[in-house]
Parts: structure tokens; C-alpha cells; sequence
């Protein structure tokens, strides 16, 4: 097992996009407004009485109804709004930070306590105790430390949540584990294994910390209950409101201050998409090319020898981007009706991308860039995979060539029950078929591959793995498909049921007919089962026999390494010495 | 089961919780709550009745020396009772109905909102994310705007525009005054349309929240095996879509209730107070403003409770909708 590095530094410096550019920009100018703005403008409570003026000539966004000028006030405002989401922003993201990672990693009943804590002050609404607290405090006692305190205290339930469920996660992997073991202390270990990895998650909790303390801050000053004499955003909201700005219809008295709160709120949104991409790789921006499916201008293979059932030309796939990656390159294969084919290589070859390609369902950024998947029908002829419309690609799908998939714990959905995961199948491709009769299917299906058929109303928490994937396979078989791609079926299984589901697919096989695509890196297994073995090397084929002749007279030097890489299958032994989970 | 009983100790604990921390606040809190409380009395005429200075005192806390212990049994007494003393504010109507009147305004109307930005936003953040790449992308970041749009400035916009310039709604209020509160069709007609605007402003500024997080999941959850295996089987993109993708996407939504409520109840309170709505967020200002503090503490305490049950409903929804929980611990 090898350690995983710590976190990469290149990792968390967030990806330059138009999102980050404007949000930067939009939080730079007001902190910058706040910082310089109180020295180039006037000052904010000189009452004049010019009384409500509209914006113009002396005063660029008009005047209060004292005659004060808006856009000092802003000025000062602004500086003391990001003052108070600071405070708050750190205070409550320290809060968050002590109770979500110190109690995830210390466990047990710290971690229980501090998790019944976080969480009672989570479901406890924030602002209804912020406003009864600050009733309770006299006014010439309630300072911008004492909102501050207060705002925080109320604010950092969420997050610590949040942090707490990601240490969860990083407390158990390799190289903390590794650390602990090494008898580091706690504190090092938080601070050099965790804490880096939470970075990202940190600055988003933070960022959050702050436009709710800006927003609760506001809300709570628009109450009359804000820090006395200070000045900020919500205060000036309160004297609009007060001064009845929206009756009189002084909209630049009201409308610029919520505006500087929002676009600071927004800027701070927009960095944290870039915080969140860093987080969660997958939210990154996709550019989907126009038509799915890029046509390659290869023909289709013409129509073979009898007993064919599936043609590949000269295949080639490619995952655009900055560098493209050739995962599979100008591979043909065919593959006869009742035959299993082998397809061996080690992870990451291309073998699982090939697979998915046959079907279609390999998404952007992947892209079959050449060649064609002839799919010969016993009943329509010739069908040219690659140019099938989706309505007809999704028909031709499951009907003629069915899949098993590599991860058997996550490929049937958690929350549907095997049932409904099962005549879904049915009812999408045999809308003729009667309820009881796809319920029979359902029952047939079940029994044959060995699982109770009592078994429909479980969902797939309930089973075994090993259960799970006989479901599987059971479903791969309810439209009588013409191929099945078994993609590593038993690689998550134990070696005895392993056996077991090996020794079912091939009984099946022999019964029903149809042709099998077995995607392994288990290539004694293959030796075992297949007809004929391809051996798969940077998405190239680079042997492609029988199967005797794959053991006997392996052609390609790899061949041979990845033969010798196993303990003999016919050695003295006899029989299959093979580890459950090799390499 | 263990699921359920779990979830019920949980608010229990955080019910106690809240309650405790409802009689220690005016305790720890510099100044004398209940003297104040006694000077508005008698500036009202009303005769100091001990009986009212005792249930004060219970409140909000005492110079005597009575155990705290005991005070804190007798509080807890009071609350079950629904005693929360005499309005000073409302003088001389009971805390408990002034409660009672106010309430089932602000239910309705956060109930109601919440329940549409529920809707609206899970079902276009299930369809924002599952057509992820496409010109939708757009409304992700425009939704943010939204969302870190202060409540009451909003209401204020909405008011001006709406309102004011537009004519199209009322300012102030929660039904026409001319009319008699009761089950009848002019006096309800006239509160769903007082209650237009202020649903509105909670609608826009948290629905927001609802698709970005329904729209990452989803986008999660698009990579998940069981959406490829659905794709594999041909079923039509309608039911991959709702019964594969979205299904599960929700989940985590739904799980996060408690903090989305947290911001609704607190942007609702100061909505109220724009619109001068006949809720019991605009009777915690009054309350505080006009330092009723026996009213404050007892809102607070109703907020809190119906906070809770809140949750302790879309807990309940959630072990129904999520399998695994049902049926594991």
C-alpha cells in the first residue's frame, strides 16, 4: 500500500476563471472603498440643511434627510460593515474549527459531545437569540466586540459540522493513520497531515462566516440593536427606514447600502465556486462540444463471417483537454456470438474506457475520436453504434448488449428497491408486457442466477455483495441481450463467492447463448474462463489469441511479464491459487 | 426505529437546552429585567400584584436569595403551564395570547414560503444540474446574488417597486383593517394578498441557496455508478433524471433543512418588520423595543420550539425517503 502524498499545494490555489476575476474584483474595490474611501470623502455626520436632496452636483448620491452626504456615509458604513464580518468571520470560523476538527479527531466521547453541542446550537435559530441577548445588554454596553462575540457564538454551528464530517474522513486515511502510528503528537498531526487538507474547506467556511456576519450585522443594526455609535451598512438602513426614505421615494438614500452588502455577498459567492471547485473537483465548469457524440470518418466494418456479433474498427478514444490523453488507440477487435473474450491489462490501460465506448456512455470530456463499433443483430443486420440516434441508442442499449459494472456495491441505486430497479427494464423496453408477467421475468431471473426472489422487496443496502452483484447479472440477462460486458464483476468479492459468480455466468453463458466481453487485470482468471484473451497495453491491443495459446505462446513481451507476474495456475497445487484482491 | 427515537431524544436534549439557555440569558445579563418590568407596570396603573412580580422574577431572575435550583424548577413549572406572565407592551393581554394571536400569521407565512422556495428550488437545481454545460449554467452565480441580498433590503426594493411605484400590492399590513379576522373568504383573500409581498422577499433571497446545493449534488451524484448502469439500461433520461439522479441528490438537501430554516425564521423576523406583518417576528421587536422582556423571552422560546419541530418533521420525512436509514441504525 502506498502512502498518499499530503495535500498538494498546487491543488489548492484555485483555477484562474471569469467567476474568481469578478468576484475578486468586486471584493477588492469595496474593501478598498472601506479602507481608502473615509479619506477622500467628507465628513459622514455633518448635517447641512439643504435637508433630502437627490443626487447631483455637491453631493454625487444626494443627501439624508439631515443633509448628511450618502456617499461619506457609505464610505464609513462600508469600512464598518467589513470590520464586524472580519471579526466575526475569524471568530467563528476558530469556533467551527476547535469543535468540528479537534472533536472528529480526538473521537469518542469528545467527539460525541461536541457533536450533540454543534448540533444543538445548529437546530437553536441564530437571530432570535442574537436579538434577545442584545435586548438584554444595555445599549451603552452593547459595543462592536460585544456584537461581534455575540454574532459569532450564534454563527459557527454549521460549519463545524461540515469540518467535522471531512476530518472523519481524513483521520482514517493512510498517511494520518501512518502519522499516529509514528507516535506523533495530536496537535502536529492536526496541524501538518489535517489541517492542510481542510485548507480549502476552511477558507469556504470562512467566506460564508463572513457574508452572514455582514448580513446578520445588518439585519441586526436595521433592528435598532447594532453596536451603539458604531456606523455601518444596517445602521444606515435604520435611519432610511426611520427617516422614511421609501416613502418619499429617497431611493438613493436606501438603495446603496443593501447594494454594497449584496455585491460584496456576491463577490465572495463567486470566489467560493472557485474554493468549492478546488473541494470537489467534479462542480468544474464542462464545456460541452456541440453533438455529443464527435462522428469519426471511419465507414463501418463490413458485414463479417457468420457467427460475428460485435466488430470493432480501428477504435480510438481521447479525453480532451489541455493534454489529451490517448486512452484507447486503434483498437479492433470482434467478438463472436456464445464467445468469451477476454480483455487483460492493468489499471489504468484503457480496458474500462474501451468498454464504455462500445456502449456510448463515455462522457466529456471523453470522446471516441476514430474508428466504428458494428454491432451484427441476429434480427436487424449491420448497426453502426457510433451513428445511432439517441432515441435508438438508448433502445439498442440493455436490449442487445447489456453491462455489468466494475463498482458492484454503488451500481444499483441505494434508494430504489431491487424491484423497481429491475422492471424499470422492462417496463422501458417491453411496454407491451403485462405487470404479472414482468413480475414472473423478475422472479425467473432471480432464481436462475441463485438469489432468493423474495429478495425484489430489498433494497441494495440489504444484501451481500456478493448478492448484489448475482442482482446484477440477473438484470444484465432480463432482455435476452446478444453481448455482455462483464467489467471487472468480481474483482470487490471474496475468492469463494468469486467462484461461485464465475462458475454462474459460465453455466449461463452455455444456457442462454450470448456473447461475453470480460474486462479483467486477472488475467489467470481469464486463462480459466475466456475463449480468447486480448491483452490491452496503453490503450493498445497488443495480443490478441486463443486463449491456450495466450498460456502456451505468449507473443508480446508484456504478455509474458503480466504471465510470470502470477503463481502458477497448474502448478502442484492443482488448484487456482489466487489472492481475492491481486494488485 | 432506533433512527426515530435517536432523532427524538436529540430535540429533546436540544429543547432542554433551549430552555435552560432562555433562564440563564436575563440572569448573566448585566441590569435588573424585572424592576424595569415592575416600573412599566405601575406606569400603566396596575397595582404591583406580588403574584405578577413572581412570575417576572422566574423569568428573568432574582436579587433574593432563593436557590437557583428552586427558581429554575418553578420556571420550568410556569412553561409547562403556559404562564409566561402579563404583556407590558400588549398591557394587560397574558404573553400567552398575545402568542397565540400572532403566531399562526407568521406560520403561514414562512410555512408557505418556505415550502414553494423548497420546491422551486430543488426542481430547477435537479434540472440546472443534469443539464450541466449548457447556457443554464448561468443562473448558478446569478442565484447567488440573490441569496447574499440582505432580507429586509429586498422587501424594501419590493416594496418601492411593487408597492409604491407600481401600485400593485399593499405596503404595511397583513390584511385590509376594515375587514374582521375570521374563516371568510374576503378577510383570507385580503391576507393572501397582504402576504404577496412579504413571501415573496423570503422566496427570492433563499431560493437561491435550494438550487446551488441541489445542483452540486446533483452533479455529484451524476457520476455515481447507478446513473451509469441507468444510462446503460436504455431507460428513458425522464426517469434517469428524477428517479436515479435526483432522487439521491435531495438527499443531503433535505438533511441540511435545519440550517436553511435557521436563515428563513431569522430573514422572516426582519421581513416582518418592513412590512409591519402581524407576526411574532414584528412582536419581538415591539417586545424589545419596548424592553417587554417577559414576551421576548416566551417568542423566543415559541420560535424555538417550532424551529424544532420543523426539524424534527424533515427528520422524520427523511428516515421515510432515505432507505438505508429506515432500516440500518
Amino acid at each position: 500500500m502506498t502512502l498518499q502524498p499530503r495535500a498538494d499545494w498546487r491543488h489548492l490555489v484555485p483555477r484562474w476563471s471569469p467567476k474568481l476575476a469578478v468576484g475578486s474584483a468586486l471584493i477588492l474595490t469595496i474593501t478598498l472603498c472601506g479602507l481608502v474611501g473615509p479619506l477622500l470623502v467628507g465628513d459622514p455626520d455633518r448635517i447641512d440643511n439643504i435637508g433630502l436632496t437627490p443626487p447631483g452636483g455637491g453631493h454625487l448620491l444626494g443627501t439624508t434627510q439631515t443633509g448628511q452626504d450618502v456617499l461619506a456615509q457609505i464610505a464609513y458604513a462600508t469600512r464598518g460593515s467589513l470590520y464586524i464580518g472580519l471579526l466575526v468571520g475569524v471568530m467563528a470560523t476558530f469556533l467551527s474549527a476547535l469543535f468540528g476538527i479537534v472533536g472528529a479527531y480526538a473521537g469518542g466521547v469528545v467527539d460525541e459531545a461536541f457533536s450533540l453541542f454543534s448540533n444543538v446550537m445548529l437546530v437553536i435559530p441564530g437571530l432570535p437569540l442574537v436579538i434577545v441577548i442584545s435586548a438584554f445588554v444595555p445599549p451603552e454596553q452593547r459595543g462592536v466586540w460585544t456584537v461581534a462575540l455575540v454574532l459569532a457564538i450564534t454563527g459557527w454551528a454549521a460549519s463545524a459540522r461540515v469540518l467535522r464530517a471531512q476530518t472523519l474522513s481524513l483521520r482514517g486515511r493512510d498517511y494520518v493513520l501512518a502519522a499516529r502510528v509514528a507516535g506523533e503528537r495530536p496537535w502536529r498531526v492536526i496541524g501538518v497531515e489535517i489541517l492542510p487538507n481542510l485548507l480549502p474547506l476552511l477558507a469556504s467556511q470562512f467566506v460564508f462566516a463572513v457574508i452572514a456576519a455582514i448580513l446578520n450585522e445588518a439585519g441586526l443594526s436595521f433592528l435598532g440593536l447594532g453596536a451603539s455609535s458604531s456606523s455601518t451598512l444596517g445602521t444606515m438602513l435604520y435611519y432610511a427606514q426611520n427617516g422614511f426614505a421609501l416613502q418619499r421615494g429617497a431611493w438613493w438614500w436606501f438603495v446603496p447600502p443593501g447594494l454594497v452588502i449584496a455585491l460584496f455577498g456576491c463577490g465572495l459567492a463567486l470566489v467560493n465556486f472557485s474554493i468549492d471547485e478546488i473541494i470537489n473537483p467534479k462542480l468544474r465548469d464542462l464545456r460541452r462540444r456541440v453533438g455529443a457524440v464527435a462522428r469519426p470518418a471511419t465507414d463501418p466494418a463490413p458485414s463479417p463471417g457468420d457467427g460475428v456479433v460485435l466488430t470493432l474498427t480501428g477504435l480510438s478514444v481521447t479525453y480532451q483537454g489541455e493534454r489529451p490523453v490517448h486512452a484507447v488507440r486503434d483498437v479492433s477487435l470482434t467478438l463472436r456470438r456464445g464467445e468469451i473474450l477476454g480483455l487483460a491489462g492493468e489499471s489504468g490501460c484503457g480496458k474500462t474506457t474501451l468498454a464504455y465506448a462500445v456502449n456510448r456512455l463515455h462522457r466529456p470530456p471523453a470522446e471516441v475520436t476514430a474508428g466504428s463499433v458494428t454491432f451484427h443483430d441476429r434480427v436487424a443486420g449491420d448497426l453502426d453504434i457510433l451513428a445511432l440516434t439517441p432515441e435508438e441508442l438508448r433502445a439498442f442499449r440493455w436490449s442487445k448488449l447489456s453491462m455489468v459494472f466494475q463498482g458492484a456495491m454503488n451500481a444499483l441505486n441505494p434508494v430504489l428497491t431491487i424491484r423497481a430497479q429491475m422492471q424499470d427494464v422492462l417496463s422501458t423496453h417491453r411496454p407491451a408486457m403485462s405487470r404479472a408477467a414482468r413480475r414472473a421475468r423478475c422472479v425467473d431471473l432471480l432464481t436462475l442466477v441463485g438469489v432468493d426472489p423474495r429478495r425484489l422487496r430489498s433494497y441494495p443496502h440489504e444484501l451481500s455483495g456478493g448478492m448484489r452483484q448475482r442482482v446484477m447479472i440477473a438484470m444484465a440477462l432480463l432482455l435476452d441481450p446478444q453481448v455482455v460486458i462483464l467489467d471487472e464483476p468480481t474483482t470487490a468479492l471474496d475468492v469463494v463467492v468469486q467462484r461461485g459468480i464465475l462458475r454462474e455466468i459460465m453455466r449461463l453463458r452455455g444456457e442462454l447463448g450470448f456473447a461475453v466481453l470480460f474486462i479483467t487485470h486477472d488475467l489467470p482468471l481469464l486463462l480459466e474462463v475466456a475463449d480468447r484473451i486480448a491483452i490491452m497495453l496503453d490503450g493498445q491491443i497488443v495480443e490478441d489469441a486463443p486463449a491456450e495459446d495466450v498460456r502456451d505462446r505468449p507473443r508480446h513481451a508484456y504478455t509474458r511479464r503480466l504471465l510470470g507476474s502470477f503463481p502458477s495456475l497448474t502448478g502442484e497445487r492443482g488448484a487456482f491459487v489466487r489472492s481475492g484482491g491481486v494488485s | 426505529m432506533r433512527y426515530y427515537l435517536r432523532k427524538l431524544a436529540f430535540y429533546l436534549v436540544a429543547l432542554w437546552a433551549a430552555v435552560t439557555l432562555n433562564f440563564f440569558i436575563p440572569r448573566m445579563m448585566p441590569g435588573d429585567p424585572v424592576d424595569i418590568l415592575m416600573a412599566k407596570l405601575q406606569q400603566r396603573g396596575s397595582g404591583v400584584d406580588p403574584s405578577a412580580r413572581r412570575a417576572y422574577e422566574l423569568l428573568l431572575g432574582t436579587d433574593s436569595d432563593e436557590p437557583l435550583l428552586r427558581q429554575y424548577l418553578s420556571y420550568l413549572g410556569n412553561l409547562v403551564r403556559g404562564d409566561f406572565g402579563i404583556s407590558v407592551s400588549d398591557f394587560p393581554t397574558p404573553v400567552s395570547t398575545v402568542i397565540a394571536t400572532s403566531l399562526p400569521w407568521t406560520v403561514a407565512l414562512v410555512g408557505i414560503a418556505t415550502v414553494m422556495a423548497v420546491l422551486f428550488g430543488i426542481v430547477l437545481g435537479v434540472f440546472v444540474g443534469w443539464r450541466r454545460g449548457t447556457w443554464l449554467d448561468s443562473l448558478v452565480p446569478a442565484t447567488t446574488v440573490l441569496s447574499a441580498v440582505p432580507y429586509f433590503w429586498l422587501a424594501l426594493i419590493l416594496v418601492a417597486v411593487l408597492g409604491s411605484a407600481l401600485g400593485w400590492f399593499p405596503l404595511l399590513g397583513g390584511y385590509d383593517v376594515v375587514l374582521t379576522p375570521g374563516w371568510n373568504a374576503d378577510f383570507l383573500g385580503s391576507a393572501l394578498y397582504h402576504g404577496v409581498l412579504p413571501a415573496l422577499t423570503i422566496v427570492i433571497s433563499s431560493v437561491g441557496g435550494w438550487l446551488l446545493g441541489t445542483r452540486n449534488m446533483m452533479v455529484s451524484t451524476m457520476a455515481e455508478d447507478y446513473v451509469l448502469t441507468a444510462r446503460a439500461k436504455g431507460l428513458r433520461e425522464r426517469r434517469v433524471m428524477v428517479w436515479y439522479a435526483a432522487r439521491n441528490a435531495v438527499l443531503p438537501s433535505v438533511a441540511g433543512f435545519a440550517i436553511s430554516l435557521g436563515f428563513v425564521v431569522a430573514g422572516s423576523i426582519v421581513t416582518e418588520q418592513v412590512f409591519a406583518y402581524p407576526g411574532i417576528g414584528s412582536k419581538l421587536l415591539q417586545a424589545v423595543q419596548n424592553n417587554d422582556y417577559a414576551l421576548m423571552q416566551a417568542i423566543f422560546l415559541v420560535i424555538t420550539v417550532a424551529v424544532l419541530a420543523a426539524n424534527l418533521a424533515v427528520d422524520l420525512l427523511y428516515g421515510i425517503i432515505d432507505p438505508r436509514i429506515r432500516t440500518g441504525g
